[in-house]
Parts: C-alpha cells; sequence; structure tokens
C-alpha cells in the first residue's frame, strides 16, 4: 500500500515508522523545514518538505496513486482541507484525519472524512469509564 | 441607522477587510456580529459600531454559538487562513445550518474546488491580478472600473474613514 502522511509531529513520526517496519511504501510530507530535516536524518527518503495543503505539493507526491491518506498535523482546519482535496482533487479511495478538538468528530465525519481519530475523546472516554469503575466499586 | 429587520451576518475575521465590511454592513442596516482571536483587532472597527465583538476562535463551535450563527442568514469568513475560513464555512453550514456562507480565500485552487462544493468563495489573488490586468490591456472589461473603484473608496471614506 503506498500511504501519504501529512504532518510531521510526534504522531506522524512514530506512524511513517511503523509503515514502513511493516514494509508499506510511505511518504511524510512536512511543512516546516528545520523539521524536516531533523525527520530526514532519521527516515531518509520517505520525508519530503513542503505543503500538503497545497496542489502543486499533492500532485508532486503523487497524491493520485495513494491508496491512504492520513492528515495528522496539529491543526484541525489543515487536516479538514487536506483529506477534502485529496478526495475532490486526487480521488484518494481513503482519507483519514487527527481530529485535536473532539467537537469536530461528527462534523468531519459528515463533511466526507472516512476516519477520523482523536486522542483526546479516546483519553477522556477512558478516563470517564475509569471514574464510573471507581464508583460503582464504592457501591 | 436603518433597521436590521431580522438581517443578521455574522463575520469572522476583524482584519482590514473583516473590519471595514463590518462598519458598511452596520451602516446598511444588518445586525452585524464580528469574531477574532484577539480584542485588539476590535479597534479597526472605531467608537461608533453598533454590532456584536465576540474574542474566541472562530472554529469553536461554542464561539459560534455565542455569536449567533444558527440565528444568522449569512456567515463570512475573512482570517488570514485559508483553510480556517473554509472549515468556518463548513461548520456554520452544516452544523448551525446558515443559508449563505462567503469565504475569502488566496488559493484560486481551493477557491475554485470549493465553490464547486457549493461554497461562495472569493480568492482575492485572481481578483486582484484579474483587475489590475484589464487596466493594463485596457480591455473592455474596465469600462467603469475607475468609477467602480473610486465609489468603492468614498463609500469607505464616507461610512468608516
Amino acid at each position: 500500500m503506498y500511504v501519504i502522511v501529512v504532518g510531521g509531529g510526534k504522531i506522524g513520526y512514530f506512524l511513517s515508522k511503523r509503515l514502513v517496519q511493516e514494509d508499506h511504501e510511505v511518504l511524510l510530507l512536512e511543512k516546516d523545514r528545520r523539521r524536516y530535516s531533523t525527520l530526514a536524518e532519521e527516515l531518509g527518503d520517505v520525508v519530503a518538505q513542503g505543503d500538503g495543503c497545497e496542489v502543486r505539493m499533492m500532485a508532486e507526491a503523487g497524491f493520485a496513486r495513494a491508496d491512504v491518506v492520513v492528515a495528522v498535523t496539529g491543526d484541525d482546519e489543515d487536516n479538514l482541507v487536506i483529506c477534502q482535496m485529496a478526495k475532490k482533487k486526487f480521488q484518494a479511495p481513503r482519507t483519514v484525519a487527527r481530529v485535536n478538538d473532539p467537537s469536530n468528530l461528527a462534523v468531519f465525519q459528515k463533511l466526507g472524512i472516512d476516519t477520523t481519530v482523536s486522542s483526546i475523546a479516546i483519553v477522556a472516554a477512558d478516563v470517564e469509564s475509569d471514574l464510573r469503575s471507581i464508583f460503582s466499586e464504592g457501591h | 441607522m436603518a433597521d436590521s429587520n431580522g438581517r443578521r451576518v455574522v463575520i469572522l475575521g476583524c482584519g482590514r477587510v473583516g473590519s471595514t465590511l463590518a462598519r458598511q454592513l452596520a451602516v446598511d442596516g444588518y445586525a452585524v456580529t464580528v469574531i477574532d482571536s484577539t480584542a485588539d483587532s476590535f479597534r479597526r472597527l472605531g467608537g461608533k459600531f453598533k454590532g456584536t465583538k465576540i474574542v474566541g476562535n472562530g472554529l469553536d463551535q461554542d464561539t459560534m454559538r455565542k455569536a449567533g450563527v444558527e440565528h444568522s442568514n449569512v456567515f463570512i469568513a475573512v482570517t488570514q487562513g485559508d483553510n480556517t475560513n473554509i472549515m468556518a464555512v463548513q461548520i456554520a453550514r452544516e452544523v448551525f445550518g446558515a443559508k449563505r456562507v462567503v469565504a475569502r480565500l488566496y488559493d484560486p485552487i481551493r477557491s475554485q474546488a470549493y465553490r464547486e462544493m457549493g461554497i461562495v468563495t472569493l480568492c482575492t489573488t485572481t481578483l486582484a491580478a484579474g483587475l489590475i490586468r484589464s487596466t493594463v490591456t485596457e480591455s473592455s472589461e474596465c469600462d467603469g472600473l475607475r468609477e467602480k473603484l473610486e465609489s468603492w473608496d468614498m463609500d469607505y471614506l464616507e461610512q468608516v474613514g
């Protein structure tokens, strides 16, 4: 599978590393030059420098033949536009977006993003169920 | 000031464009609410602005609710960020049911793509370049252009300046 990951923060870095280990073809796009250099030192050719919201960059990165596009930048608005443009302009079969503000989960799904992931929503659900079990044990 | 008569407009972004638009629409009799992430931006509205000012992140649904997007006829996004404007108008439309949404963008490619998805987009890059080009080539498109531009500037000076 060809997976394009946009955003080279911690999530993008560990995800790309893992996908490479699993023998997938991976491209990690990072906008910031300094962050790109750090990533490239470790991951090599897998990393490219550029703005994943720019259609020219998307074309160069091969969005047209990507099986999955994963947008994991720290900004919800960027993740949304990356996935929507990947679908609209490059017919990406599958898009995954990181959602920082959990209240955006439903909107993103409504707006055509295939998979949405919110670490905050996951942790919050976990904490809630922990609290519930603590309280129910008390009874 | 004319009666707003139920004509409510929410503007996200109080920069030069947002503040000018807000002041003009308020003079035209619209009930205007402006959202910006920094309170300092509201100084551009001047002391006579009768509308509502909301400090907050325009992509936060709580801010949009506070600004009354669900009771508004039009939602306009004119921040410096194309993606912020694109996301804001989609939330306004999908979550709060705003009937008319307008996004100002810099990237012509995104402008065309989202126009095809039914959002009114206005790309100021191609708009300015196109207007300047028609002046240079002296095409018939620029007939009356000078007068139009002059009247917009005069409106600004009268209502805002």
